[in-house]
């Protein structure tokens, strides 16, 4: 599961901390030459009709009455540096994609939601800062919610949901899709995403060609499996299953297992990380939930030895009811230093 | 014109220590790659990054014999995403590349140049036969304390002595020293001792534990030292440079005698470092206070938290506290495997140590934190 946190009018919000007399009026932050854009607008000011990356120009005549502001981006990356210190503090995987947007990986969350409602009052109460929060099985239904429901937004939703819900919201809706793309679609007569989730694959084909046709109908079904890029190195990585229904067999279990070793060896590999902790997770019917890990000797990322640590980890546990989930995880990765030396840290003399 | 056959599964072992140890970023570009050859009724793997070389042979059916070198990583990802459960690589010298195939599948690799690729020292004959259990044990026990930091070589080793039937090795960070001092069932025939990377000896432990060796086999050639496997799948042996200068003569660094000696149950004592470190964050120091009968760990982070708990021990005298890394001391924790540990401390500034109960001679020293107020 991925959330997608997207700061509501990020510097117009911090603008208007700073200038508590333009509170209710149309605020805009833009710069002052000739060929200026606005950089972003407050949500009065939307309400003329003027919008990001718009030229200052065109938003003086929409709203001659507007407060207009030049940018001043150090205040700005001050306040988002705590917005996502905030954020980091509680959740491990923080890929941040602007200034005032970030994708965080929940896989590991045990209660995702409350955690992020936790978070969002938390930057709420220390920043005054409004977090618009999109939950989803991908980047993509993630960031199409958030963008759809803010400010203040919250919502969850799955892809087939997401798939009903923005089906008649215009094809540029949806993130990948920028304005040529749209031309494009449009001369062949596709205008929203619902017409593009049934246009026929010869069609889309002959205009995009074979790959992109095939990316364009899998974004209008919300298909997007690209992981949170984050630009720290993830603490842990982990891959699970749950069960379609509750497994008492041995072998299957330990199959499983070592298919999800192999799963996690490959997603090590490609990333070029070795880990030393290997540990499972086991869920049983009742919801009890166990983790069991071990560290070893090196450094690893073969599927063989994450995969016997995993099994001989879920052997010793030996799980007496049925099992609902089963994962395992790597930890402790080698690129990590060693730790950099603490302040009043003594050291031998060698 | 090497033409040569065998299991994917086998080579698909051997590659990825291979690939490991293939260099990441030489200017050579034949160091990225591995030396496959085929003679006899073996193929053999050889990757070096110049400090860390490894040759493996693998048993395979031997239809022309040859070498070529391939680029390791790429030689990895295909074998692995093999459909059959064979291979087959042949060379195309007109071509310049060489065709692997399983089931349908027919990759073509470019080989890189063959005269780039360093000799790679022959596996001594004779040298000091260990048992390999044993000794990947005891690097298992120490690897830990090993410096990553390449500013300082001699401490990114472990220090390997072995001498009539006792082994020990010793690895320092300047911060944690650990000493781990093994006896075998049989006395070896020669003494030994080196400095060797702690990386060959953490990729040796791989192979051993892949190989189900019984004995290692270490030889000395000038600089380098060479451990040879006989496992199931085939000889193998990691070569490596020796780290130059002097090691730390860790007897000194050892106190000999302590105020306090502490008999304490290691898991109980493991399970409140996790979870009292879980608020020593940002570099904050886990803090032990010693007072008549008890322990008090704690920690605390400046606008995050604090934590702390208390467990009896068996402590006597005038009361103290001690800052500890909580990653150092829970390291030096888990590196026991004995039910209990000796926790043994003379005063808040001075190492601490910390020692398997049972006698099976490991010790791990490490240093304090400075304690503020």
């Amino acid at each position: 599961m991925i959330a997608h946190l997207d700061i509501d009018a990020f510097y117009a919000s911090v603008e208007l901390q700073r200038h508590p007399e333009a509170r209710g009026l149309p605020l805009v932050v833009a710069g002052s030459g000739p060929r200026a854009v606005v950089t972003t607008a407050s949500y009065e000011a939307r309400r003329y009709g003027i919008e990001s990356a718009m030229p200052a120009a065109r938003a003086r005549m929409l709203c001659p009455q507007a407060i207009f502001l030049a940018p001043d981006f150090a205040a700005y990356r001050a306040k988002s540096r705590e917005v996502w210190e905030i954020v980091r503090r509680r959740f491990a995987v923080v890929g941040q994609v602007g200034i005032d947007e970030a994708y965080l990986d929940l896989s590991d969350v045990e209660r995702p939601l409350p955690a992020l409602r936790a978070v969002v009052a938390e930057v709420h109460e220390k920043t005054g800062l409004v977090v618009s929060v999109g939950v989803g099985p991908s980047r993509l239904v993630a960031k199409t919610a958030s963008a759809e429901f803010k400010p203040a937004a919250f919502v969850a939703m799955g892809r087939e949901q997401a798939s009903a819900h923005f089906a008649a919201h215009p094809a540029r809706t949806l993130q990948g899709v920028g304005p040529k793309t749209a031309e494009r679609l449009t001369g062949i007569g596709i205008r929203t995403i619902g017409e593009l989730q049934v246009a026929p694959a010869e069609l889309l084909a002959g205009r995009f060609g074979e790959r992109q046709a095939r990316l364009l109908r899998a974004r209008a079904h919300f298909h997007d499996d690209s992981p949170v890029e984050t630009e720290r190195i993830a603490k842990s990585r982990s891959s699970e299953v749950t069960f379609p229904r509750d497994v008492s067999d041995r072998s299957e279990l330990e199959a499983t297992m070592i298919d999800l070793a192999r799963e996690l060896a490959d997603g090590l590999r490609t990333r070029a990380l070795r880990a030393r902790t290997v540990a499972v997770k086991i869920r049983l019917d009742d919801w009890t939930t166990v983790t069991r890990a071990r560290t070893l000797a090196c450094f690893v990322d073969d599927a063989a030895t994450i995969g016997g640590t995993a099994l001989e980890l879920l052997r010793a546990y030996a799980p007496a009811r049925p099992v609902r989930l089963l994962g395992v995880r790597v930890a402790a990765f080698e690129d990590e230093h060693a730790p950099a030396p603490v302040e009043g840290q003594l050291a031998l003399p060698v | 014109m090497l033409r040569v056959t065998l299991t994917a599964d086998s080579l698909l072992a051997d590659l990825q220590t291979a690939a490991r140890i293939a260099s990441s970023r030489s200017a050579v570009q034949a160091l990225s790659g591995v030396l496959v050859s085929a003679a006899g009724d073996y193929l053999e793997l050889q990757a070096t990054d110049m400090e860390v070389s490894l040759r493996v042979r693998l048993s395979a059916s031997v239809e022309e014999p040859g070498e070529v070198v391939l680029p390791a990583r790429l030689l990895l990802d295909i074998v692995r995403s093999l459909p059959g459960a064979s291979v087959t690589l042949a060379e195309r010298s007109d071509h310049h590349d060489v065709e692997i195939a399983s089931g349908n599948a027919v990759f073509a690799v470019r080989t890189l140049r063959r005269d780039d690729f360093p000799r790679l020292p022959e596996p001594p004959t004779g040298g000091v036969q260990l048992a390999a259990q044993a000794f990947v044990d005891t690097i298992a026990r120490v690897a830990r304390s090993a410096s990553r930091d390449d500013t300082r070589p001699v401490l990114t080793g472990i220090m390997v002595h072995a001498s009539g039937g006792e082994l020990r090795m010793v690895a320092t960070d300047s911060y944690r020293l650990s000493v781990k001092t093994t006896a075998l069932d049989e006395a070896v025939s020669d003494s030994f001792e080196a400095n060797v990377p702690a990386r060959a000896l953490q990729e040796l432990s791989r192979i051993v534990a892949q190989s189900e060796a019984d004995h290692v086999t270490i030889g000395r050639l000038e600089n380098q030292v060479v451990f040879a496997v006989h496992g199931a799948g085939g000889p193998a042996t990691i070569s490596s440079r020796l780290i130059d200068g002097q090691f730390p003569s860790y007897q000194q660094l050892l106190p000999e005698s302590v105020e306090h000696e502490l008999r304490v149950d290691r898991e109980e004592l493991v399970s409140v470092t996790r979870r009292i470190s879980l608020l020593a964050q940002k570099n904050a120091p886990l803090r032990l206070a010693f007072a008549e009968g008890q322990l008090q760990v704690s920690a605390q982070t400046p606008d995050i938290g604090e934590a702390h708990e208390t467990l009896p021990v068996p402590f006597h005298g005038e009361a103290f506290e001690i800052g500890f890394n909580p990653e150092f001391f829970r390291d030096g924790l888990e590196s026991v495997d004995s039910p209990e540990v000796l926790l043994r401390l003379t005063s808040p500034l001075r190492p601490g140590l910390i020692e398997s109960a049972d006698e099976s001679g490991f010790v791990y020293l490490v240093m304090p934190i400075r304690l503020g107020t």
